[in-house]
């Protein structure tokens, strides 16, 4: 049935400690490179403008990219141009002057022909602000994990597959972060909406596989392989979804989206790995070995 | 089949198609559910003028879609509560404070609690320690300490900047603009304002400006020039607009002295000499070339200056038929004069700042965010989302297609899905919620986690064999909806601290997700369990 169909692993051939090791391994890397950026940067995870404060413009300008950082008395810290629009490019400065950023790029860049002037969207965050924003943005990662780790308990009532989902999803969440740091992607208001999106997406193949193998009957391979053709489309489809919005909103310019969708994706990777692997090794063990205790 | 029967077999197809319908009317149908605009005027008047202009729909957009700008902004100030002051003393501690703390008149207040039933105290300046606003008070025998005093301003405060800034932003000739307060998690308060056609650099001018407007007289005491302070806003009655004199060339705004103050005016206009043959048209302050104001001109000179924020504005002499009616003391009869300035621009904000009055406190900008965007590539931004959403669809379509090929399964997948998507822009184009570059990554998370849901149904269904009975179909679906639930409570228990808290952009998508997972779990979900069943059990 249909053009692809999700492959029947044979999961038999390895040991829960084999399965498990590669998740952890990968989970073990991501959190080096957090520990490593902390260490060596003060800050796990590289915080955008968003938190940080700084000021963001969105020029119109036929001045060449090359040119453009000499307009400003600052050093822009990033230049990105907008793939879908000619001569549009997005700069970010660490000063919240925005007022003279933006008269430095009126008076100092040509503005592109038949534009209503060089800035198009000035977007600026006091450090204070930023701080502020850090916070609450952190204790909403929190909560939400918190809050579905509550759940999670409460629909499974036991240990050890409860304690699944927690682990996999921590995973879920820590992978991209390293992917993020690794890809020069800075935490910015899209990345956390994102990252509590994949809180409540990523565990919903946990719980499709943990409700496939202790609520129904039937042998643990059968019902893991019937859980794996549902969630496996469910998780390709999202993937697609949002690789397709990244990579459309990147080349048109929309940063919320673009990494809404880049981290989504990466996310939702780590998930298919660590709820088929990490999950499902756990979930044997209790179903084989646990239970009986 | 009676139709009794068929309802009851269909009621969550019917249910859908009813909120389908219903969300295309809000979507479509001019003036959409609430025909007139009173139900939603107050949550929202961003865009109402932009709806003839959008034509095509009823949905409204915001900032990032729209063009405008936004500014957050906390309040300067800090504040003693629970203070006992004996109901008398309030102005005599207010005088201590402006004493005591160097600051102006504006900038210190003292006020009734009604509900604590006790009295606070503020100071709207960045300059003052709390060590020594609690020494200023305690200076006028009220008794407070240091720990008394806590940063921000109260609400009342707040309430006024609020009224007053929308005032503001509102008689600047725009309309739509938008102003609310924010809470913070430190429990620190920001003052949102949004409007749409108007630059960061407007926007921060017209709100820097505290607004505070006097007229001060200047004239000759004691071989000396003095200024006295002879009116403020409060004793105005009626503010005009601002005005253009054909026949003198001159912009002006038409005011009336209220009529408790108007005799008080126009007995002080007359003792301290303007209405005497010296003070009549006798100002020669301002330079009529270049409209400078030097107050060292060495002779007498009887001015009546208008000053915004410590700042003169325009002065003028006294005219020779307002001066002879002061004299008489017709004028209080009916006290108007007009307030004269430079340029017609310097007479629309003085009409604003008069009619807004001033801004109780001023803003910090040290630690504000602004948000601006043209309108052009906010129209662009519009284009670009639809697109994106279409492709997600279109994407997620063709993933479906491609693992079921089975057009009975998968097109009624895609048919819920955007149905789903529908209600929801119904909704939001129903509330008038002004949609924005959040909420279309919130539909996009919407198109997903129904489709993936609609897979959780459609696999479950199908498993194991035919699905030949009602009966069988029904358990596998409740089977299946116990996953489904499951699911959308993680979800909305992930999103919810981002609808609650104040995380800029980001609570639109969270609402919009958190609505669209629970319309999918009550309406859609179940109506494509029931459009399933007929096509796979064939049962008519």
């Amino acid at each position: 049935m249909g053009y692809f169909d999700v492959p029947e692993i044979d999961y038999t051939r390895y040991t829960n400690r084999q399965l498990a090791a590669v998740p952890l391994a990968v989970l073990a890397v991501a959190l080096l490179v957090l520990v490593g950026w902390f260490l060596a940067f003060g800050t796990p995870v590289d915080a955008g403008i968003d938190f940080t404060g700084g000021t963001e413009l969105t020029i119109e300008t036929s001045t060449d990219r090359a040119d453009v950082p000499a307009a400003f008395d600052e050093e822009p810290a990033s230049i990105q141009a907008v793939q879908a629009a000619d001569d549009q490019y997005i700069v970010q400065f660490t000063s919240t002057d925005q007022e003279a950023l933006r008269d430095q790029a009126e008076s100092n860049l040509e503005p592109a022909a038949g534009g209503d002037g060089v800035v198009q969207s000035v977007s600026s965050t006091s450090a204070s602000f930023g701080s502020q924003a850090r916070q609450t943005a952190l204790l909403g990662i929190a909560v939400a994990f918190v809050g579905m780790s509550l759940i999670a308990f409460l629909l499974f009532r036991t240990f050890v597959p409860s304690i699944a989902i927690v682990i996999s999803a921590f995973s879920d969440l820590v992978i991209p972060l390293a992917f993020m740091n690794v890809a020069g992607i800075p935490l910015s208001l899209g990345t956390v909406a994102a990252l509590l999106m994949l809180i409540g997406y990523s565990v919903d193949s946990d719980i499709l596989l943990n409700n496939h193998v202790l609520r129904r009957g039937g042998d643990f391979y059968e019902s893991t392989y019937r859980a794996m053709r549902t969630g496996v489309t469910m998780t390709l489809t999202s993937m697609a979804a949002m690789l397709v919005m990244a990579i459309s909103a990147y080349a048109f310019g929309i940063d919320l989206l673009a990494s809404i969708g880049v981290i989504l994706f990466v996310g939702l990777a780590a998930d298919l790995m660590n709820t088929y692997m990490l999950n499902l090794s756990l979930l044997r063990w209790y179903k084989f070995e646990g239970v009986n205790r | 089949m009676n139709p009794i029967a068929f309802v009851k077999n269909y009621w969550r197809v019917l249910l859908l198609v009813v909120f389908v319908g219903a969300a295309l009317v809000a979507l479509f149908v001019p003036g959409g559910i609430f025909a007139d605009d009173s139900v939603a005027a107050a949550a929202n008047d961003t865009a109402a003028n932009e709806t003839d202009a959008a034509g095509l729909t009823n949905l409204q957009y915001g900032l990032g879609l729209d063009g405008g700008t936004r500014l957050s902004a906390p309040v300067v100030g800090m504040t003693a509560e629970d203070l006992e002051i004996d109901s008398g003393q309030t102005a005599t501690v207010e005088r201590t404070l402006y004493d005591e703390l160097g600051v102006d008149p504006e900038d210190a207040i003292v006020r009734y609690d009604e509900e604590s039933g006790s009295y606070t105290a503020e100071v709207f300046v960045d300059n003052v320690t709390r060590a020594e606003f609690a020494a200023a008070l305690q200076e006028a025998d009220v008794d407070a300490t240091e720990d008394d005093v806590r940063d921000g301003v109260t609400e009342t405060t707040r309430e006024e900047i609020v009224r007053t800034i929308e005032t503001k932003v509102n008689e600047a000739g725009l309309s739509g603009g938008r102003v609310t307060t924010e809470e913070t998690l430190g429990g620190e308060y920001f003052i949102v304002v949004q409007v749409p056609d108007m630059t960061s650099q407007e926007l921060r001018t017209l709100l820097s400006e505290r607004g505070v407007v006097e007229v001060v007289a200047h004239y000759p005491e004691n071989e000396t020039q003095v200024n006295e302070t002879v009116l403020v806003r409060d004793d105005f009655d009626t503010i005009g607009s601002a005005s253009y004199n054909e026949r003198g060339g001159y912009h002006y705004v038409p005011v009336t002295v209220s009529d408790q103050k108007a005799e008080e005016y126009q007995q002080q206009m007359v003792d301290l000499g303007f209405t005497s043959a010296e003070g009549i048209q006798n100002c020669g302050i301002k330079d009529p070339e270049t409209d400078e104001i030097d107050f060292e001109q060495g002779q007498p000179n009887y001015c009546l200056m208008t000053v915004v924020d410590d700042e003169v504005v325009d002065a003028h002499s006294m005219g020779r038929d307002l001066g002879q009616s002061m004299a008489s003391g017709e004028w209080e009869n009916d006290p108007q004069f007009q307030m004269i300035t430079p340029t017609q621009q310097d007479a629309q904000s003085l009409s604003v700042n008069l009619q807004a009055g001033s801004l109780r406190a001023p803003l910090d900008f040290e630690s504000s965010q602004t948000y601006s965007i043209q309108p052009a590539l906010a129209d662009d931004f519009k284009l670009y989302s639809l697109f994106i959403g279409v492709l997600a669809v279109f994407t997620v379509s063709g993933v479906v297609y491609l693992r079921y090929t089975d057009v009975r399964v998968a097109s009624p997948m895609i048919v819920t899905a955007l149905s789903e998507v529908v209600i929801l822009l119904g909704f939001a184009a129903a509330i008038r919620m002004p949609l924005d570059l959040s909420h279309i990554a919130g539909f996009v998370a919407v198109i997903g986690t129904g489709v993936d849901d609609l897979i959780i149904i459609a696999d479950e269904v199908m498993s194991e064999g035919d699905v030949n009975s009602r009966r069988v179909f029904q358990s596998r679906f409740r089977k299946a909806f116990w996953v489904i639930g499951a699911a959308a409570a993680t979800t909305i228990i992930a999103l919810s601290p981002l609808a609650v808290l104040s995380l800029g952009d980001l609570r639109g998508f969270a609402i919009i997700t958190i609505l669209g997972v629970l319309v999918g779990v009550l309406v859609t979900r179940p109506a494509y369990g029931d459009i399933l069943r007929y096509l796979l059990t064939g049962e008519k």
